[in-house]
């Protein structure tokens, strides 16, 4: 039985047959995760100073010494490596005054901070088996994001309270800017323009209120209403549609989640993309007192917008990029910027950042050929053991070495 | 997919009766259901019917593919969400400790199940389509989010 | 000819699985160097499916394969998957909060005779600008 670690839900039960330089018959795993097992054996990088082949201790060195001569170093990523690595990590950073940010910065966020300082009520997956009967899905497709988020916990298992499960016990709303799969699986679907999330939850307050909304379809608005007054256990699972829609208006959703909850009771789950960032961002907010862009420069501890990797590409003058592919998945912008100081990439793979950082180090991946753990999206710790054997230094092992010189 | 009219409209419409039906649409649903080949309508193998046989062969083709309930998975399409395999009461009976809560199969006696990312088909006999006394179950294709499942 | 749209990202199953196995393979690049445009828009532009497009706005531009949409009519609207392509796109430098805006994109589309953009060449902008 194995973990897979290619997505948040941390799929436990995976049954696999090793064979030399293969895994077949796999059993249970999706096909984001298939994907995810088979990157085992494409695209593995090796050790590199300046697109010259070296010893993994040289590269140490060189990143060592990099980091050792930068003023402002920047340590990006976290979000694909277990707990213990993230823990030297956040340690690493106060040993070198660093600034600290994962992906969380442009995605989740601002949601999660509410969710993990106690300002949204949230639940567990299993929780939401036994006991949901509506989910709503908000700018969010897990159908392609989580592929068994459905079939596991939202929609289609029986729970303990819900052993009629979808066809009679269960509600599954979608609202999103586009008919995704999900949206053509779920018992209803409202679809807001772009931007136009703030005026949904307008209107739903509206409706809960027994007013006439202002937007959208009365009919289908007042209907929701019904639906969402009956439920007895509600969840909603905000994706980054919803978050990028809201932005610094994050709090509308914490009102209209208090509405809901002085008529019955209704959880939040945000959509966690990255199989450990919710674990990184609860070490820091243990830590720090933030989840994420925080500071630790002149022994300070300090959090902001300053300190987001959007900010801090720009200013940084090297970075340490660990299980990320900024160069990939920032915009333009800030990808040519983490393109321009010293690069030190720390993955298993090849990727645009390995591609353009001065030193790349090669790790074992986690859940394949390293052991840990790491926090699903719903907050539960899940631990993992490797499934083969590898000489590869895990991020845990390469980050303590750093440490260790620095 | 195929519709029995489609199939009806390409037939010879005579109501000879040579297949043992009593009407041409009668036919047109034997072979929906893949109880009866092409062949055992004779008027369609005389030569002036040449095109309309070839036409019916294109269109009955998929059907071959299909399992003997009908059923006809699109790997090509499968996400391998396994909202089938949890959705489906033949596995959740087999199974209920497992895909009665959403997990993975772990016996043998599930239709559907994920394997390399996609779902596969086994034991047909025990879907509750098959046999005599079938009935139209679609708990498989409704919960699909790419139909790669269908049934003819 | 050109047309004005909001271009809105989200991710799509079989280019990740593309991605895990190779960000640098030709199954990634087609499943990732695509735009979903309304019918009545590409009629606008008079291209077809799988014809080519000249994605632009004042943060970069990039050449994409126009896929037709399936949805219900939604002319002025785009769907890009999430990807180093689509990032071309995107301002890195919005509101307080920090975070881009991967969601409603304005860029305008008018049809190209060139290939679709490498991601070579995405990674030498990248690089010849950094410098």
């Amino acid at each position: 039985m194995a973990v897979c670690t290619g997505c948040s839900l941390l799929c436990e039960d995976i049954e696999l047959t090793l064979k030399t330089g293969a895994i077949s018959q796999v059993k249970n795993l999706c096909r984001k995760g298939h994907g995810h097992f088979q990157a085992l054996f494409t695209e593995r990088i090796v050790p590199k100073i300046d697109g010259q082949e070296v010893s993994v201790d040289q590269a140490i060195t060189k990143a060592v010494d990099i980091l050792r001569n930068a003023k402002h170093p920047l340590l990006y990523g976290w979000s694909n490596s277990a707990l213990e690595a993230q823990r030297v990590g956040i340690d690493l950073g106060k040993k070198l005054g660093a600034t600290i940010d994962d992906t969380s910065s442009f995605c989740q966020g601002i949601l999660m901070e509410l969710v993990l300082t106690g300002k949204l009520p949230t639940c567990t997956l299993d929780d939401v088996r036994n006991f949901a009967d509506t989910s709503v899905f908000w700018g969010a497709d897990p159908s392609n994001s989580h592929p068994r988020l459905l079939s596991r916990f939202a929609y289609y298992p029986r729970g303990s309270k819900r052993q009629k499960s979808y066809e009679e016990e269960r509600n599954c709303l979608v609202v999103d800017v586009r008919k995704s799969a999900t949206a053509k699986l779920c018992s209803n679907y409202f679809r807001v323009p772009p931007g136009g999330d703030a005026d949904f939850i307008a209107s739903v307050i509206d409706v809960l209120d027994g007013k006439i909304p202002k937007y959208g379809d009365k009919k289908r608005m007042i209907d929701l209403g019904t639906i969402l007054r009956k439920t007895e256990y509600g969840v909603i699972f905000p994706g980054v549609g919803l978050v990028y829609a809201l932005q610094d208006k994050i709090e509308l959703l914490k009102t209209l989640v208090a509405k809901l909850n002085e008529i019955t009771t209704f959880k939040v789950v945000p959509m966690v993309e990255h199989y450990n960032m919710r674990g990184f961002n609860q070490l820091l907010l243990d830590d720090s007192g933030s989840i994420n862009r925080v500071s630790f420069h002149s022994g300070q501890v300090t959090h902001g917008p300053e300190n987001s990797i959007m900010a801090a590409a720009k200013i940084c003058d090297a970075a340490l990029v660990i299980g990320s592919d900024p160069l990939s998945s920032l915009p333009f912008g800030t990808a040519k910027s983490l393109a321009g100081v010293s690069l030190i990439a720390i993955d298993p793979r090849r990727s645009l950042t390995t591609d353009a950082a001065q030193v790349v180090i090669p790790s074992a991946m986690y859940g394949l050929e390293a052991g840990g753990s790491a926090i699903r999206m719903d907050g539960v710790r899940i631990e993992f053991e490797p499934i083969v054997k590898s000489d590869l230094l895990s991020d845990e092992q390469i980050l303590a070495r750093i440490k260790e010189e620095i | 997919m195929v519709g029995a009219m489609e199939i009806y409209k390409l037939l010879p419409t005579d109501a000879c009766k040579e297949c043992g039906y009593s009407s041409c649409m009668a036919l047109a649903v034997a072979l929906l259901n893949r109880e009866k080949k092409l062949e055992d309508c004779p008027a369609l193998l005389n030569p002036k019917y040449a095109d309309k046989f070839k036409k019916l062969k294109e269109l009955l083709a998929p059907l071959e593919k299909a399992s003997e309930t009908g059923l006809i998975i699109h790997p090509e399409k499968c996400f391998g969400c396994g909202n089938c395999v949890v959705a489906c009461p033949v596995n959740v009976a087999a199974e209920p400790t497992r895909c009665g809560i959403g997990l993975g199969p772990q016996g043998d006696r599930v239709i559907l199940a994920v394997e390399d990312g996609v779902v596969k088909c086994m034991n047909v006999k025990e879907c509750r389509r098959f046999g005599p006394n079938k009935v139209m179950c679609n708990a498989c294709t409704v919960t699909c989010p790419s139909k790669a499942i269908e049934f003819v | 000819m050109q047309v004005v749209v909001t271009v809105v990202t989200f991710r799509d199953i079989f280019q990740n699985e593309a991605e895990k196995k190779s960000r640098y393979s030709e199954d990634y690049r087609k499943l990732s160097a695509q735009i979903t445009l309304d019918k009545q828009d590409m009629a606008g532009l008079g291209v077809k499916d799988g014809q080519n497009v000249l994605v632009k706005n004042d943060v970069g531009s990039v050449v994409v394969a126009v896929k037709a949409s399936e949805d219900d009519s939604h002319p002025g609207l785009a769907f890009m998957v999430n990807s180093p392509w689509s990032n071309q796109l995107v301002r890195d430098d919005v509101c307080e909060t920090n975070i881009p805006g991967f969601k409603g994109i304005s860029a305008q589309v008018s049809p190209s005779g060139e290939s679709v953009t490498q991601i070579s060449e995405l990674f030498q902008r990248m690089k010849a600008q950094g410098a």
